[in-house]
């Protein structure tokens, strides 16, 4: 486990999302990479129901996601930021919570047409693993994420600069500052709650994007 | 094991029933019972472990209906960073054949903010208390002995601030298993049978419990 940074790959027009993700990938394999199985991060939304819950009045909402590289834990934020890193049994909970039972309605309901999800390949070369997936919200693809992890260390500043140099020769200039959630921390020990958390906040952009329409396949 | 593997079998059968037989003995009656114990279960050769846990018990509130749904976050005293969430059903007497209690039961290892993360939810905190005890095991059947505690001062788990709420220990037998899987009430059954008369293992009526105190 070392530093991960997740950063977003524009799709330009005229161009597949599919083209631009094998144009990546033999980059990639260009660099000496070997592919080293799949990979997958997805997020699932639940929201309060307020008229239930009689404690909070306002409507809270749980994203609940999974990351393939720790495969026996489930991250659970809310939306102050609070991450919860719990066994896979957190899921059993949360049904508790989002079932109606003996004439009580639930407390939290799943947001229909919510799930999202990155998936795609996952390389290894040399100290770095890169991952390059294609995001897809209620099964329509929307964008691209690439995934670039150095093991050997866990303090973001000590390797930004070395990391930088990789990502930009993928995704360009978006990569010349660290992803906005670590700016407030890098001189941390980075944990597999900060990659949920990038994951979280590229996920919500396209969330957000989607009354756009969507890019052509 | 590739990731979605692990993830497949965690979700094909999920541990979430507990079969549990209950039963106490007095203070004085521990010793005897600890050396029982001792010599039945696995691990005999090893000192026994024991336990201290901090348990939280937290309720949500629904307008349509009273009973609050109840979520109880444990955290070990020894072993500070060990936090867990957890859901017990309602026990079950069922009829006259089964073997022990059932009910379901979620116990789900958990990051340390736990506490603030169900807050957050709307989960507020109804009530606390500390849990000290004896942990065996025989096979996958577990034995706990355990004493339970008031806090005096909210928060506070320090001994000079809990006082005992009475002087007898809990004793129970539980396993907890995938739903269905009857046949693991006879093995209990014979094990309490291994331990009377020290302490009679049954299966106590909660609700009966319950209606007394009203």
């Amino acid at each position: 486990m070392g530093v991960v940074c997740v950063f977003a790959c524009p799709v330009p027009e005229g161009k597949s999302g599919q083209q631009v993700v094998d144009g990546l990938q033999k980059q990639v394999e260009m660099m000496g990479a070997t592919k080293s199985g799949n990979f997958l991060v997805d997020c699932e939304t639940y929201q309060s129901n307020p008229q239930n819950v009689t404690q909070t009045p306002q409507q809270c909402v749980v994203n609940i996601l999974h990351n393939s590289e720790h495969p026996a834990s489930c991250f659970s934020v809310t939306e102050s930021g609070q991450i919860l890193v719990s066994d896979l049994l957190f899921e059993d909970l949360m049904s508790k919570l989002t079932m109606a039972k003996a004439g009580r309605e639930s407390f939290y309901s799943q947001r229909k047409g919510f799930k999202i999800e990155s998936r795609g390949q996952r390389y290894e070369v040399g100290d770095f693993i890169i991952k390059i997936g294609s995001v897809s919200l209620a099964s329509n693809f929307r964008g691209i994420l690439i995934e670039v992890e150095y093991c050997p260390c866990v303090i973001l500043n000590e390797c930004w600069n070395m990391m930088k140099e990789l990502l930009q020769s993928m995704v360009g200039n978006s990569a010349e500052t660290p992803p906005p959630v670590l700016k407030h921390k890098p001189d941390t020990v980075y944990t597999p709650s900060d990659t949920i958390l990038q994951y979280l906040d590229h996920f919500n952009n396209f969330r957000k994007a989607v009354s756009a329409p969507p890019p052509s396949r | 094991m590739d990731p979605s593997m692990v993830q497949q079998t965690f979700k094909a059968a999920p541990l979430t029933t507990e079969f549990f037989l209950q039963g106490s003995v007095m203070e004085n009656s521990l010793e005897t019972l600890v050396n029982r114990l001792k010599g039945l279960c696995d691990n005999a050769d090893y000192q026994q472990e024991s336990f201290q846990d901090h348990e939280m018990v937290f309720h949500i509130k629904n307008t349509s209906v009273p009973t609050p749904l109840v979520f109880r976050v444990r955290h070990s005293l020894v072993q500070t960073e060990c936090w867990s969430l957890r859901y017990l059903g309602h026990a079950e007497v069922g009829d006259k054949n089964r073997p022990t209690l059932v009910r379901s039961y979620i116990d789900c290892p958990t990051s340390e903010n736990v506490a603030q993360f169900i807050g957050e939810l709307g989960f507020r905190m109804d009530h606390e208390f500390v849990v000290k005890g004896f942990y065996f095991h025989k096979g996958r059947m577990k034995i706990t002995v355990s004493k339970f505690y008031k806090m005096n001062q909210p928060g506070n788990t320090t001994n000079d601030t809990i006082e005992t709420v009475c002087p007898s220990y809990l004793v129970e037998l539980s396993v907890v298993t995938s739903s269905g899987q009857e046949a693991v009430g006879d093995d209990m059954k014979n094990f309490a049978e291994q331990l009377k008369p020290l302490v009679t293992l049954e299966k106590t009526d909660h609700r009966k419990i319950q209606l007394a105190q009203t």
